[in-house]
């Protein structure tokens, strides 16, 4: 094998650590599309919280219903990152037309059923994902 | 600075050419909307002139005229936050920088620059860390990592194009 000159070494290290570095970011900008915030979803049934369901701790979807005291029934998904309504026994299936939420945005009513369902933040990823680019807006060279 | 009384008058003129001219750099180049809404990320034009200096003068040199350089603009744009974050970034990076052309015997100019402009970043982001003492801060570090090598690798260039027009050792 040839000798190379020692600089010619640290040259080769150098640019190893520097693409090392590089790919590293560039997967960490990549991979993690969706905002690491998780979501609790509450459902409240006549304004009374009956359920929290935390969403993030849910890998494959699952369902269960939601029984109202005149017999009303709605039954309701949840998926990893998202929860809605999938069937309800309300004459206007309003509810179902509302889809899934993932944040916290508008919540699901079902009117007739008098059911709610609302996504919040959860306490532990809240503080600091409130604006998760705090950072001061002085940085220069 | 009894000990500078020694420098020749030469030298301390073309050192302090070189403070106008980094200066003038950076003037320029924050008068130039940034192209990226991240705080942080910018061109860094006027460490080509660290990087001259580092390569045809010598690292106590480079350190005077980047603390000069920062002093002043400081003085002239800054406030007084920027001032820790321009030190921080400048010192690191002319640490690192030295000593990567130290290790290359001033060959491949390119990569000295890269280092410079991560270890750069990297200092401010420590600053930042330090300042806000909030992890949100870390978020910033992939794009602070490749803007500093893509950036230094861009102003390292730029040095290295430089030099072949400067003798090796203009003064010493």
């Amino acid at each position: 094998m040839r000798k190379y000159p020692s600089w010619k070494k640290a040259a080769t290290a150098i640019t190893v650590f520097l693409l090392v570095l590089c790919l590293a970011s560039l997967l960490a900008l990549l991979l993690p599309p969706k905002r690491n915030v998780s979501y609790i979803a509450d459902v409240f049934q006549n304004g009374n919280l009956i359920m929290s369901i935390p969403l993030n701790d849910t890998t494959e979807s699952r369902t269960f219903t939601v029984t109202g005291e005149n017999g009303c029934v709605n039954e309701i998904q949840i998926r990893s990152d998202s929860i809605g309504i999938i069937s309800a026994d309300c004459p206007d299936k309003l509810c179902v037309g509302q889809g899934f939420i993932r944040t916290s945005g508008l919540p699901i009513t079902c009117l007739p059923n008098r059911l709610v369902i609302q996504l919040r933040p959860s306490e532990d990823s809240g503080a600091n994902s409130e604006d998760p680019f705090a950072v001061p807006d002085a940085v220069s060279y | 600075m009894s000990r500078n009384t020694s420098m020749p008058v030469k030298k301390v003129t073309l050192l302090a050419l070189f403070t106008t001219l980094s200066l003038a750099i950076y003037a320029i180049e924050s008068a130039v909307p940034p192209l990226v809404p991240i705080p942080g990320i910018k061109l860094g034009l006027a460490n080509i002139v660290t990087l001259v200096l580092l390569r045809h003068f010598s690292a106590r040199d480079a350190a005077l005229v980047l603390l000069a350089r920062i002093l002043l603009s400081a003085l002239l744009f800054g406030q007084a936050l920027s001032l820790l974050y321009s030190l921080a970034g400048g010192f690191v990076s002319l640490i690192v920088m030295a000593l990567v052309m130290k290790l290359l015997q001033k060959n491949l100019v390119f990569l000295t620059g890269a280092m410079g402009g991560l270890a750069h970043n990297m200092g401010q982001l420590t600053i930042a860390f330090a300042v806000t003492s909030t992890g949100g801060v870390l978020a910033y570090a992939p794009f602070l990592i490749l803007s500093g090598i893509l950036t230094g690798l861009f102003t390292g260039f730029c040095a290295g194009f430089l030099g072949k027009y400067l003798p090796p050792r203009p003064m010493t």
